[in-house]
């Protein structure tokens, strides 16, 4: 029985890791979205920085357990050329701003209308993060949150930063 | 004797400083030899890549049924550009969002290409949608459509967007050249 177990959970992981189109040492596939407060955002514009994008939905309750997380990691390093990208994927402004009314984050959120980031990063788990260094490239990627995952970030921040 | 010690001594320290010389030189020639070698090989690779660009387009997009819009800005002052969407024959083809950055970019006179595709030969229609902030800061949608006649040479369609100073308006205007 344990070892059935092992066997599935070992197949599920590593179908999701392979439906995760988007692996790590590619580039980060590129886009450009609008942000709530209304301008529209390039991710290659932040070429040069270490950006973590992190995907979530207003429904998803890990998410909103994150994003104060991300907001501090954003506040801490945002001097030493790190940027935090919140991409919304329901695209939907009002659920979004609630969201962010209530966890006060004030990172660049940007909405997803029509799903097509989310579409190009073929999201399989919600939140998932993905972080990418100063050349554009996919460098660590995370499924799921639970309190405690943010020092795993903060390693791969730091070592990106440093390069 | 001593003078001649003297002499043999200058004449082999001459000889070492030249052959020293020689050999840097030999050495500096063969850096260079292999800068100029190296340069030669990244241009041809520059070339190389040049002409696979061109060679896809041809393939994908063979000039009997080759369709390019492109956009440009003029000034600006009344029109600030948020976003573009194309139809062609009433089927999306395009959308782009712009960053602040691209908009300073079309001011300055950069042409983005903004679709390039394949149409049927004979009458088609190209319609385009800007959206952004006009005079005042309020939002402003507007579009424009052309029909044209595709012939076998490709089509090139230009989409501008200049300040009419009589108006006090953006005027949205587009042109097609085969």
């Amino acid at each position: 029985m344990n070892f059935g177990r092992w066997f599935t959970g070992l197949c599920i992981v590593l179908i999701a890791a392979e439906g995760f189109a988007v692996g790590l040492r590619e580039e980060a596939p590129d886009f450009t979205l609008k942000s709530l407060e209304g301008s529209n955002l390039r991710l290659e514009e932040y070429r040069g920085q270490v950006v973590l994008i992190n995907f979530w939905a207003s429904w998803c309750g890990p998410c909103r357990q994150e994003m104060p997380v991300l907001d501090r990691l954003h506040h801490r390093y945002e001097d030493t050329g790190f940027a935090v990208l919140g991409v919304n994927v329901e695209g939907d402004p009002e659920m979004a701003r609630e969201i962010v009314d209530k966890t006060h984050v004030t990172f660049p959120i940007l909405l997803d209308d029509g799903q097509k980031v989310s579409e190009l990063y073929s999201l399989e788990a919600m939140p998932s993060t993905v972080v990418i260094d100063r050349d554009g490239v996919i460098r660590y990627i995370h499924h799921g949150y639970k309190p405690g995952d943010e020092a795993k970030y903060v390693e791969v921040i730091k070592e990106l930063i440093k390069e | 004797m001593q003078g001649i010690a003297i002499r043999t001594l200058i004449a082999r320290r001459l000889a070492v400083v030249l052959l020293a010389t020689m050999s840097v030189s030999a050495a500096g020639a063969a850096a260079e030899s292999l800068d100029t070698e190296m340069e030669d090989v990244k241009k041809a690779l520059l070339e190389l890549k040049r002409d696979l660009v061109i060679l896809e387009e041809d393939l994908l997009f063979p000039a009997s049924s080759q369709v390019a819009v492109f956009l440009s800005m003029d000034l600006g002052e009344f029109f600030q550009l948020d976003a573009v969407t194309v139809k062609l024959n009433g089927k999306e083809v395009a959308h782009h969002l712009y960053t602040d950055k691209q908009v300073d970019a079309l001011y300055r006179g950069g042409i983005q290409k903004l679709f390039i595709g394949n149409i049927k030969q004979g009458g088609n229609r190209i319609t385009a949608f800007f959206t952004g902030r006009g005079p005042s800061g309020r939002d402003y949608r507007r579009a424009t459509t052309v029909a044209f006649e595709k012939s076998f040479e490709p089509t090139f369609v230009e989409l501008a967007i200049s300040d009419s100073t009589a108006k006090y308006q953006p005027e949205f205007t587009s042109a097609v050249s085969n």
